[in-house]
């Protein structure tokens, strides 16, 4: 019972079918002209092997109307399938084709075989594919079968061929036909990163040969008139066919000739960054290079590589135990030009400067050679052409009109330092400027008190320049050194007015100058009597002061009058206190020990030293039994005797006679002991970072914590203090 | 101004002259003043007496140690004091009291202190120094004539006995307090 309904509707579904297969044709003619339309069509469409001589028939309109009656009869999806079918069944031609050729490439790694290859299945291609009229389904599903059966026949080695081919095309005749392969094979779209590649490494070789090592001359306009030469025409086939006119040329180059022109940008930066510590070094002849990374880094964003890069190099090259202070502060001046160059605003340089002043820091000699050079001795930190700038914190002036706000890098420490010149910047490696007028008074000490014509003039210019960058009140001590030296010789033109003397004393106010070197040499004989006599002269003059002597600085023309000669010298005073104990007196011979209690404590090294320089002159000479006798009468036995000393120069004190900043440093540090031994004593044991800040307590401390931590770990080893858990204690 | 305080005086120490500052001056001028005690304290090498402030805050309240001056019954003891200044100091005294309990006749249970110097013979002429060292004596010479601590003033004339009495209230700072 239940079957009745089925029948009827398969029935029914089978009398349309019919009806709309036979299109109303009376009996069967409609199914079988469909029959017929269907052959015929599938027939056209059948892909057939090219080698076969073709006996295609083209009959369009015939075809065309079997067509027309297929799609009546909607069996055209049925076609597809079946063309498609068709297509599957004869691929393997196509298979056989390309290893044929792809083996004869393996071996001969000719890209005309690829070429060729290509050549072929283009002809394959066209053989098979649908005509136009047939309509644009038919045609899409077609190219995609094909596309699909040729990638996945085609070899690993086909893209590394391709590629080769590609690269072949570069500089040589435009080959249109080629790149319409390409296209029509579906090449392009697929291998789309392989051209562009081929276009990179072009790009990238280029560079490589013309830009490396060369920084004095501009490299990026080169670069972009070799682009627009050679690549720019290579370009338009493949990423430009289609365009009939030149402004469409144009328009479809705009994208992919921008990709290549970062290229072309990141390229040379990335070059420039690896070369940048050299560039610097080689500043200002490498100008145009950095010039060319200015423009390279405001189209590529690779900021914050070079800053590394530079970092890294700076670690390497430059911040290590066997790199001079000097060399160091020299590269760092060039830096601070060269980033300035780069990036006006100093983001780069700040980030890049941080470790190298952290580095310099951590030097003794850093502030001595600043200041040496800030005074002209050797190095040429100082730009002579640089205006001179006073030493000021900076404010952001919101009132510029040039003003700009911080680059979008700079972190949140960053503090624009636009007016500030090189020497400030050098200076601000200290947090105050304070140590450098302490050193640049050491410094100035020892070169006025080395000079000897009075002519203070190049130390009174030197101080006026300073005291533009570091303001009156700051060298105000350095004033004061200065004037007594005309002072000494005012005093000294007087004194000799009321009594001439020998001697012409330098004399400085203790409080006005750095320590300098105490010493206990008492001098003997007719220098004692020149000394008292002076100083009573002086105190006459000036009653309200006293002379205190530094006998052993300064020099003593001596003129020694032997038997047989006169020995006209310059010497040291000790040496000149030695010789007048010979001279003075009855006791001819002296050994070391009767010296040494004569003229107070002078320390063995010193004693020979002076020693020698008599034996080295042939006025003294060693009897053997370690006493010293005056040679009155030169004697060649004695002189041969004696193996030719080194020439040594005479009446030069070895060390400065200005105590250094370091000692005055070391000095200080005892004060500081005491304060701690003090707030241990009554605090019990303390953790460092809380003696650094009781240690405020103590007058003029500035010592970083890290100071502080050195400073105790040697207290440790000297037993003063035990530490447990980062809490220090007496130790009792 | 009394004989025996007056010898206690610096003859002439090197910081600014208190006459030369006047009370309304503020606490600037204070400050300053306890610097520069701290800095003559730390330089000057009197054994057994130190000072120094509890924190890098507050340079009104300094913790002292004393030690006992061998010979007398205190010797090898080690005395924490807490020394309070006014904030009119110099004019006013610095409040003192031990920390460390002290068995003395002039100093009480609580560790208050009876010294004439640290009461109305104070002068501005004197710093910590020189009260750490009226102390330090005063723990070997007290004034039984005015006692605080009754009992320690009647047992002082007997060493021996003063001594246990003395083991018996004495403990050892500990220092690490802080």
């Amino acid at each position: 019972m239940t079957t009745y309904p089925l029948e009827n509707l398969v029935q029914t579904r089978w009398q349309n079918t019919f009806d709309r297969l036979n299109g109303g044709e009376p009996g069967i003619t409609g199914l079988l002209n469909i029959s017929q339309a269907w052959n015929t069509a599938r027939e056209f469409l059948r892909p057939r092997d090219i080698r076969e001589p073709n006996s295609k028939e083209r009959n369009l309109p015939v075809v065309k109307t079997c067509f027309d009656a297929l799609n009546e009869a909607k069996l055209l999806p049925r076609l597809l399938e079946t063309f498609v079918e068709d297509i599957r069944q004869q691929e393997s031609l196509i298979t056989a084709e390309v290893s044929s050729f792809m083996a004869k490439y393996d071996e001969s790694e000719d890209v005309t075989v690829v070429k060729s290859m290509l050549r072929r299945l283009v002809e394959w291609w066209k053989a098979w594919a649908p005509i136009h009229e047939l309509g644009y389904t038919l045609l899409s599903t077609f190219n995609l079968e094909f596309q699909t059966h040729l990638f996945s026949i085609l070899p690993s080695s086909f893209p590394s061929a391709f590629k080769k081919l590609c690269q072949s095309t570069v500089g040589a005749e435009p080959d249109a036909q080629l790149w319409g392969d390409f296209e029509r094979l579906g090449l392009l779209d697929r291998y789309e990163n392989l051209i562009a590649s081929v276009c990179y490494e072009q790009i990238e070789g280029q560079v490589l040969e013309t830009c490396v090592g060369r920084w004095n001359e501009p490299m990026l306009a080169g670069l972009r008139g070799w682009m627009a030469d050679k690549i720019v025409p290579w370009m338009i086939l493949p990423y430009a066919r289609g365009a009939k006119t030149h402004e469409e040329t144009r328009s479809m180059l705009q994208g992919i000739g921008s990709r290549f022109d970062f290229h072309v940008c990141k390229t040379l930066c990335d070059l420039r960054t690896s070369e940048i510590f050299d560039i610097i070094v080689d500043y200002p002849d490498s100008n145009c290079a950095l010039l060319d990374l200015k423009e390279c880094l405001q189209r590529v964003d690779q900021r914050s590589q070079l800053v590394q890069a530079l970092r890294r190099l700076n670690r390497k090259r430059l911040l290590h135990p066997g790199a001079d202070t000097k060399d160091i502060l020299t590269q760092y001046v060039l830096m601070i030009r060269c980033l300035r160059i780069i990036d006006p605003p100093g983001v780069l340089l700040y980030k890049v400067a941080d470790p190298v002043r952290r580095y310099l820091r951590e030097r003794p000699d850093t502030i001595r050679s600043i200041v040496a050079s800030l005074v002209g001795e050797g190095g040429d930190l100082v730009d002579e052409n640089e205006p001179i700038q006073p030493l000021q914190t900076q404010f952001e002036d919101y009132s510029d009109p040039n003003w700009e706000p911080e680059a979008i890098d700079a972190g949140p420490e960053f503090r624009t330092n636009k007016p500030s010149d090189v020497i400030s910047t050098l200076v601000s490696i200290y947090d105050s400027k304070d140590l450098f007028v302490k050193e640049l008074q050491v410094l100035l000490a020892q070169r006025l008190l080395a000079i000897k014509d009075g002519n203070f003039e190049k130390e009174r210019q030197n101080i006026e320049i300073l005291k533009l960058r570091f303001g009156d009140a700051a060298l105000q001590v350095c004033e004061v050194m200065l004037r007594d030296m005309t002072d000494s010789r005012r005093i000294d033109q007087h004194v000799q007015s009321q009594k001439a003397s020998n001697l012409h004393p330098t004399i400085i106010s203790k409080h006005f100058w750095p320590a300098l070197q105490a010493s206990t040499l008492n001098m003997p004989g007719q220098f004692k009597t020149i000394q008292q006599t002076y100083a009573k002269e002086f105190t006459t003059f000036k009653p309200d002061k006293r002379l205190r002597w530094l006998p052993h600085l300064g020099t003593v023309e001596l003129s020694i009058e032997l038997q047989d000669r006169t020995v006209e010298v310059e010497v040291s005073p000790l040496d000149a206190a030695i010789i007048e104990l010979f001279g003075s007196g009855g006791k001819t011979a002296w050994n070391s020990q009767e010296i040494i209690a004569e003229l107070g404590d002078i320390d063995n090294s010193s004693l020979n030293k002076a020693m020698m320089t008599w034996i080295d002159r042939g006025v003294l000479f060693d009897r053997g039994d370690g006493t010293y006798e005056v040679l009155e009468i030169a004697t060649s036995a004695v002189k041969a005797a004696r193996p030719p000393a080194p020439k040594r120069p005479a009446a030069q004190p070895e060390a400065p006679p200005v105590v250094t900043v370091q000692q005055q440093e070391a000095e200080q540090m005892r004060v500081y002991w005491k304060f701690i031994e003090g707030m241990l004593t009554n605090l019990g044991s303390l953790p460092l970072d809380r003696i650094q800040t009781m240690l405020k307590f103590a007058p003029g401390y500035s010592r970083t914590i890290e100071q502080l931590g050195t400073f105790m770990e040697a207290a440790r080893r000297e037993g003063l203090v035990t530490e447990s858990g980062g809490q220090y204690r007496l130790n009792k | 101004m009394d004989q025996l305080s007056s010898s206690l005086a610096p003859p002439r120490t090197s910081h600014k002259s208190p006459a030369a500052t006047t009370p309304l001056e503020g606490a600037g001028s204070v400050t300053k003043r306890l610097g520069n005690e701290l800095m003559t304290l730390m330089m000057s090498s009197s054994a057994g007496i130190s000072a120094f402030p509890k924190s890098d805050a507050n340079l009104f309240e300094w913790v002292g140690t004393i030690e006992g001056v061998s010979g007398t019954v205190y010797s090898g003891l080690t005395f924490k004091i807490s020394i309070t200044f006014p904030p009119n100091y110099p004019y006013v005294p610095p409040t003192i009291k031990f920390d460390t309990p002290c068995y003395h006749p002039n100093v009480d249970l609580a560790g208050n202190i009876c010294l004439d110097i640290l009461q109305d013979k104070w002068s501005a002429v004197y710093s910590v120094h020189t009260v750490l060292l009226s102390l330090q004596s005063l723990l070997g010479e007290p004034n039984n004539a005015s006692p605080l601590n009754t009992d320690a003033a009647n047992l002082w004339d007997s060493p021996s006995e003063f001594k246990t009495e003395l083991r018996k209230h004495y403990r050892a700072s500990t220092e690490n307090s802080n």
